[in-house]
């Protein structure tokens, strides 16, 4: 579905995603992981393009859209939500999510702001993420947690085929992230792609069937949520070297 | 997803009664119906104006009027920019010199009249604008703003040195052979036709998917892409269209004055009243430029008729537009609409 390869992107010295490849199956829920300033969001930036990659290869159903712009990424099927939620603070939670749909035709163009379909589609979308009674609200009324729902709900607009969530649950209250996941869960039956990055490692591991790990730019690990657990260099990017050392002697010690 | 609003009643009421909260709120704010009366009622006296050369010299009028409407066209086509899309261009008045010079090269050369050939000005004036926006419009915020100043001063020292079209000096064009008592009509019809133009894109911009995007474009850019607008072509278009009813009305404007010269069009007054007239009466609705043209246009000949020097009557509107923002931090029709106290006659958002 979603295929990286050497994917580069420097800031100056700042090595911040350094040789990455890894592949995404068609209709795996998948998550993207590890330590702060890893590199997970500038990844996510190069394949969605919001950013241009220092080099690489990104293939999406065995397209290359590495040199397309991002709208057009987007009107291939992969839509992404950002890290800091990023809204259109005087439209309102409708034309936010409106501004997401497909239709780019001129005809379509000099028709309605939102035509009937795309109310209609809009308003099941919000009521599926209970937050309907939001839909004629600015969008700067909204709490972070609100924002965080009306981005995922925006996505839904465009009908992807793979959604890359940037922490979704970050900063959200522990009943909305229930909610969240049971909405993943949800959309992922529906035959859905999908890659989270997320810090809520309960979550990563009950939710995801494939994990990739990054640190540093580099990916360092890549499998099964139980390989991955297993995986001494994962506890040592997470844990720093020392602890690492100490829990593998621990272990020793304990198996001894 | 249709199942499960079945399943949840809860949730279909909650759409229902936004929705009913939502639409109680429109019909409030008067935006279910348009006043469309108010609008005829203001079309046909503009239609019906010149009649008043009949009973005896309204010619102050008339041309106070066709002064009004060119600027209500401009402020409006700066809107589409500036306004919804967020992009505030300093140097719009190039469109205005490029529509005056393009017809009113024509006329000096082969007599055509400006009244026929203001849409291919319009055109030409566009075709710049796309040619200008594709490399400008890739900044944003002040870097974007001070291009368009220094569009303004290359095309001023363009104009004011090529030879063709008569340097700083300008060009004579041809006055008109109808009597002076009828003189003015023609361009006051023209003019009252692109500011109608104008305003009527501007709505119907503003009510579209286009607008939309535009509005997403000015909230914030890399959403919009993210989102799958094609933000460089959307900015390039609303340019375009910005451009081309500026030069339009540029085009009239060379003939009824009946010369061409760099200092009419390319001084930056001309450019700093769209963007004030938009900041008054309301940047990014629709009549509030309308309302800001007729505001500053008004202020500016009340006082150079009471003040005099021109010095001080600029400063004297200034005040003006400094009390004004201070009560209506949005413009006029802004702050109005935010309040609910928008009279429906003004609100067609
Ligand atoms: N626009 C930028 N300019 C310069 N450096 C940047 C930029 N964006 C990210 N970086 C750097 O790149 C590295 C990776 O940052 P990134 O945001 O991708 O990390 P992350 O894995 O998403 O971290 P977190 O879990 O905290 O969100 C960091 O060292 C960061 O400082
Ligand atoms: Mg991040």
């Amino acid at each position: 579905m979603l295929r990286v390869e050497g994917l580069c992107k420097h800031f100056g010295g700042i090595r911040a995603v350094d040789q990455c490849s890894f592949e995404i199956a068609k209709g795996s829920i998948s998550a993207l992981i590890g330590p702060n300033g890893a590199g997970k969001t500038t990844a996510f930036n190069c394949i969605s393009r919001t950013m241009e990659p220092t080099a690489g290869k990104v293939w999406l159903d065995g397209k290359r859209i590495d040199h397309l712009k991002p709208h057009k990424v987007t009107r291939l099927g992969l839509s992404r939500t950002f890290q800091i939620t990023r809204s259109l603070e005087d439209l309102t939670v409708l034309e936010n999510l409106c501004v997401q749909a497909t239709s780019h035709g001129f005809a379509r163009l000099v028709g309605p702001s939102i035509s009937e379909e795309e109310r209609a589609k809009a308003e099941e979308i919000l009521d599926f993420l209970g937050i309907s009674r939001l839909a004629y609200e600015q969008a700067r009324n909204l709490s972070y947690g609100q924002r965080k729902l009306m981005d995922f709900a925006a996505l839904l607009m465009s009908d992807p085929k793979i959604i890359l969530l940037d922490e979704p649950a970050g900063g959200v209250n522990p009943r909305l992230l229930d909610d969240i996941v049971e909405h993943i869960r949800a959309l992922h039956a529906r035959g859905l792609t999908v890659l989270i990055v997320e810090h809520n490692m309960e979550l990563v591991m009950s939710l995801c069937e494939h994990i990739v790990v990054m640190a540093q730019g580099r990916v360092i690990a890549d499998g099964p949520p139980d390989a991955i657990k297993a995986n001494p260099e994962v506890l040592e990017a997470y844990l720093g070297a020392s602890t690492a050392a100490e829990e593998t002697s621990d272990a020793e010690a304990a198996h001894v | 997803m249709s199942d499960t609003s079945t399943q949840n009643p809860d949730a279909v009421a909650d759409v229902l009664s936004a929705r009913e909260a939502y639409n109680a709120g429109l019909a409030r704010s008067g935006a279910r119906g348009r006043s469309w009366t108010v609008a005829a009622i203001v079309l046909i006296l503009l239609i019906a104006l010149p009649a008043l050369q009949f009973v005896g010299n309204y010619n102050y009028a008339l041309h106070m009027a066709l002064y009004t409407l060119m600027y209500v066209a401009m402020a409006s086509s700066w809107n589409i920019l500036g306004g919804y899309t967020g992009y505030v261009s300093l140097g719009h008045n190039v469109f205005f010199c490029i529509g005056g010079y393009v017809s009113g090269m024509i006329l000096a050369k082969m007599g055509v009249s400006t009244l026929i050939t203001a849409p291919l000005a319009g055109l030409v004036a566009a075709a710049v604008g796309v040619g200008v926006g594709t490399i400008t419009l890739r900044m944003r915020g002040p870097t974007f703003i001070i291009s368009s100043i220094a569009l303004l001063m290359i095309v001023r020292i363009l104009f004011d040195n090529w030879g063709y079209v008569g340097g700083a000096n300008g060009v004579t064009l041809p006055v008109t052979d109808l009597d002076v008592r009828w003189a003015k009509i023609p361009y006051y019809y023209a003019m009252l036709v692109i500011a109608l133009l104008a305003v009527v894109a501007s709505y119907r911009i503003k009510h579209s998917k286009f607008g939309l995007g535009l509005r997403a474009i000015s909230q914030d850019e890399v959403k919009a892409e993210s989102a799958g607008i094609d933000t460089a072509t959307y900015k390039v278009a609303a340019f375009a269209v910005s451009a081309f009813f500026v030069g339009m009305t540029g085009a009239i404007w060379g003939e009824y004055l009946t010369y061409l010269r760099p200092n009419i069009f390319l001084i930056i007054l001309v450019a700093a009243y769209m963007v004030l007239m938009c900041i008054i009466g309301g940047k990014g609705t629709v009549t509030g430029p309308i309302v800001g043209a007729i505001l500053i246009v008004a202020f500016n000949e009340f006082f150079a008729a009471t003040l005099g020097a021109s010095e001080i009557n600029i400063l004297a509107t200034g005040l003006i537009m400094v009390l004004v923002l201070l009560y209506f931090p949005l413009g006029v029709v802004g702050t109005l609409a935010q309040k609910g106290r928008l009279p429906r006659f003004l609100d067609w958002d």
